[in-house]
C-alpha cells in the first residue's frame, strides 16, 4: 500500500514546488488536452520526451515516478494486449497458425506451474510474466501434434493494432506522469485551494466551489488514514485468530466482515468527530474564509502558463496541418 | 519456552518519511509461566510495537523471535500456523474500536474462541464468564458494542481475549480511560488470573503507582531501546528516572518530599498508602 505514489505529496524543493497550484492545474490540463490532440506516434514520443524533460527540470526522481507507476503497469499491459488482439485494421504484420491439442494443454499447464513456482523464487516478476506469455505463444504456435482439441486458428497482429496499442499506452503514460507531477509537488491543501479559486467563477451558476474543494481536500486527507485504520483492524482481528492468509474460504468470509464493519463504523465516527472539531473551531459552511497563505502569481507562473499554452497551440497546429 | 527476542529491530516504512525504526536491538526473555510484567516507557517509545511482536502480528525487520518454539523471522513461514501462536499469546489492543464488529457484545466476545474451533455453546459460556470477569454483568451480553462507553468497550475487548484462554496475556494499556475503581478491579483480576492459573501476563501502562504495587518485573522502553529489565524495586531506587522519561510512584514522591521538607529520615519505598502512612506515623512519633 505504501508504494502507491499517485496522489501523494512528497516535500521537496524543485521548480514545480514553487509554482502556484492554479498554474500547475491549468498547465496540466492544457498539456493533457494537447496530448489528446496528437495523432502520430512520433508526436507522442516527443510528448513523452517533453514529460521526461519536465521531470528533470523539476528535479523529480524519475525512478520514484516509475516505481509509482507499478500498480498501473497491469492496467497498461492489459490495454496493450487488448488493443493488439481486438484491433483488426491495416495490413497484417504477424500471422501465425495456432494449434490446440492435448499436448498443448499439458504443456500450458506445465508452463503455468513453472511460472507460479518461479514467481515465488525470483524477483523480476514482470520479466517472468513476459517470459511466460512468450512461452504460451510458442507452445500455441509450434505444438501441432497430438490429439486435436480445437480447430487450428490463425493469430494475426495488424499494423494498426500494434500502432494503436502503443499509442494508447504512451498516451496513458504521459497523462499519468503529468498528474503524478501535479500531486507529487502540490500539498493537498494547496491543490484544493487552487481548484477552489479556479472554480470560483462557477458560483454564478450556483456551483459551490468552496464546499466542493473542502470535500476533495478532506477525502484526500483521509485516504492514508483509512489505510492505516484498515491495517490496525486487520491486526486486531488477526490477534483473535482471524489471520487473513490462513483458514478456509468459509472462514474468510467472516474475516472480511470482521474487517469491513469496524472500517465503516470508524469512518463514520471519524467524520462525526471531524465535523464536531470543525464546528468547535467555528467553521461555518459558506462563510467567507481567510487563508494563512494567500496564493499569488509570480513571473514563474506566467512563464509556465505561457509555455503550456504554447504546447497546446503547437498541438492544434499539428492537428490542423 | 515462552517468548524470546534475539536482537529484534522493527522499522515502519512509509513512502513520504522512509524508514522509521521503532524498536532497536531488543533482547528479552519472557517465560511462559508465573510472570507478571509491566512494560513502561514514554509515549512513542515502542511499547505497542514490541507487544505486537509477542504474538507474531508483525515480524521483526531484523533479528529473530522465538514464540513457543516457533522461530519468527522477517518473512512469513508457510510451515508456521500463526493462528496457533495467537491462540497461545493473547494480545489486547490499545484501542478497542479496532476489534469490535459484531452486533452484540456476546457475539463479539465469541468471535475469538470460535476461530479456534470451539462449539457455539461452549463459546457462549466462555463469553458470559469472561464478561463477568472483567466486571460487566449479563445485561451487557445483548448490547451493541458500539453504544458502550469507552471504558466498557475496553472491558469487552479484554473479555474477547480472555475468552480465548491464551497461555500468555499481553495487554496494551488495559487501564487507560478507566475510572480509579475500575482500574483496581481490572488489575486485581489480572493479578488473580496470574496467581491462580500461573499464566504469564504482560501489561503496558503509564501508571507508576500500579507498576509499583502490582508488578515484580518491569521492562522500560526508551526511544526504541529496552533500557531496563529487572525488579520494580530496583528501578525506583534509582536516583534519577528522567533519563528514562519516567516518574516515581506517588508514595515515593510524597515521602521524599516530606523527608526533604521536614528533615526526616523515612524509608521512602512504601508501596501502598497504608504502608506510607505507617512509615510517616513511625517517623513523627520518634
Ligand atoms: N503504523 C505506523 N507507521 C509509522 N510509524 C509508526 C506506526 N506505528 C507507530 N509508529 C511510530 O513508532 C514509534 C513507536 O510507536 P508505538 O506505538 O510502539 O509507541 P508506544 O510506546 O506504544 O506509545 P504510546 O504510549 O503512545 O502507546 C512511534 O514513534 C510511532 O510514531
Ligand atoms: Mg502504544
Amino acid at each position: 500500500m505504501k508504494s502507491i505514489i499517485i496522489g501523494q505529496y512528497i516535500p521537496g524543493k524543485g521548480l514545480f514546488y514553487r509554482l502556484d497550484p492554479r498554474t500547475k492545474i491549468i498547465a496540466v490540463l492544457l498539456i493533457m488536452i494537447s496530448v489528446f490532440l496528437l495523432e502520430t506516434i512520433e508526436q507522442l514520443l516527443i510528448g513523452l520526451a517533453t514529460a521526461i524533460v519536465l521531470l528533470l527540470i523539476g528535479k523529480i526522481s524519475i525512478l520514484k515516478v516509475i516505481k509509482g507507476l507499478k500498480p498501473i503497469m497491469i492496467l497498461l499491459i492489459f490495454t496493450f494486449i487488448f488493443q493488439i488482439i481486438l484491433n483488426r485494421e491495416g495490413e497484417t504484420i504477424v500471422s501465425q497458425q495456432m494449434y490446440f491439442t492435448g499436448y498443448t494443454l499439458l504443456l500450458l499447464i506445465l508452463a503455468f506451474i513453472v511460472w507460479r513456482i518461479l514467481n515465488k523464487l525470483v524477483k523480476y516478476r514482470f520479466t517472468l510474466f513476459f517470459l511466460f506469455a512468450a512461452g504460451v505463444f510458442l507452445i500455441l504456435s509450434y505444438v501441432d501434434f497430438g490429439p486435436k482439441i480445437a480447430e487450428p486458428f490463425t493469430f494475426n497482429i495488424y499494423r494498426a493494432g500494434l500502432e494503436m496499442s502503443f499509442f494508447v499506452v504512451v498516451r496513458l503514460l504521459i497523462i499519468i506522469t503529468l498528474s503524478t507531477v501535479l500531486t507529487l509537488t502540490t500539498k493537498p491543501t494547496d491543490l484544493t485551494q487552487g481548484l477552489e479559486k479556479l472554480m470560483h467563477p462557477m458560483k454564478k451558476i450556483g456551483f459551490d466551489s468552496e464546499s466542493f474543494a473542502l470535500i476533495i481536500s478532506i477525502s484526500l486527507r483521509y485516504i492514508p488514514t483509512i489505510f492505516d485504520e484498515a491495517n490496525k483492524i486487520m491486526l486486531a482481528q488477526a490477534s483473535r485468530g482471524a489471520d487473513f492468509s490462513e483458514g478456509k474460504l468459509k472462514d474468510k468470509l467472516r474475516q472480511v466482515i470482521s474487517l469491513l464493519v469496524p472500517m465503516f463504523i470508524i469512518a463514520f465516527m471519524r467524520s462525526e468527530e471531524l465535523a464536531n472539531a470543525m464546528e468547535s473551531r467555528n467553521f461555518v459552511p459558506g462563510e467567507k474564509r481567510t487563508r494563512i497563505n494567500e496564493l499569488y502569481f509570480s513571473h514563474r507562473d506566467i512563464i509556465a502558463t505561457i509555455f503550456s499554452f504554447l504546447i497546446l497551440a503547437l498541438a492544434i497546429v499539428l492537428k490542423v496541418m | 519456552m515462552g517468548i524470546r527476542f534475539n536482537e529484534v529491530s522493527y522499522g515502519y516504512s512509509s513512502f513520504a518519511q522512509g524508514l522509521y525504526t521503532a524498536i532497536k536491538d531488543i533482547n528479552l526473555e519472557i517465560t511462559e509461566k508465573n510472570e507478571f510484567i509491566a512494560l513502561v516507557g514514554h509515549t512513542g517509545s515502542g511499547k505497542s510495537t514490541l507487544a505486537k511482536h509477542m504474538n507474531a502480528l508483525i515480524f521483526p525487520t531484523s533479528g529473530t523471535l522465538e514464540i513457543f518454539g516457533h522461530t519468527i523471522t522477517n518473512k512469513r513461514n508457510k510451515k508456521i500456523k500463526y493462528n496457533d501462536i495467537r491462540k497461545k499469546v493473547g494480545l489486547v489492543f490499545q484501542f478497542p474500536e479496532y476489534q469490535l464488529f459484531e452486533e452484540t457484545v456476546e457475539k463479539d466476545i465469541m468471535f475469538g474462541p470460535m476461530n479456534f474451533k470451539i462449539t457455539k455453546e461452549e463459546a457462549k459460556k466462555l463469553a458470559k464468564q469472561s464478561l463477568n470477569l472483567v466486571g460487566l454483568d449479563d445485561s451487557y451480553l445483548s448490547r451493541n458494542p458500539y453504544n458502550l462507553s469507552g471504558g466498557e468497550k475496553k472491558r469487552v475487548s479484554i473479555a474477547g481475549i480472555l475468552a480465548m484462554d491464551p497461555d500468555i496475556l499481553v495487554l496494551d494499556e488495559p487501564t487507560s480511560g478507566l475510572d480509579p475503581a475500575g482500574k483496581r478491579i481490572l488489575m486485581d483480576l489480572f493479578k488473580n488470573i496470574n496467581e491462580t492459573t500461573g499464566k504469564t501476563i504482560v501489561i503496558i501502562t503509564h501508571d507508576m503507582d500500579l507498576v509499583y504495587q502490582y508488578f515484580n518485573r518491569v521492562l522500560v522502553m526508551n526511544d526504541g531501546h529496552l533500557v531496563f529489565d529487572g525488579k520494580t524495586e530496583v528501578l525506583f531506587q534509582k536516583e534519577d528516572l528522567t533519563d528514562y522519561h519516567l516518574d516515581y510512584p506517588n508514595t515515593i514522591k510524597v515521602l521524599k518530599y516530606l523527608n526533604q521538607e521536614l528533615n526526616l529520615n523515612m524509608n521512602v519505598f512504601q508501596k501502598t498508602n497504608a504502608e506510607a502512612l505507617a512509615e510517616i506515623k513511625r517517623a513523627v512519633r520518634l
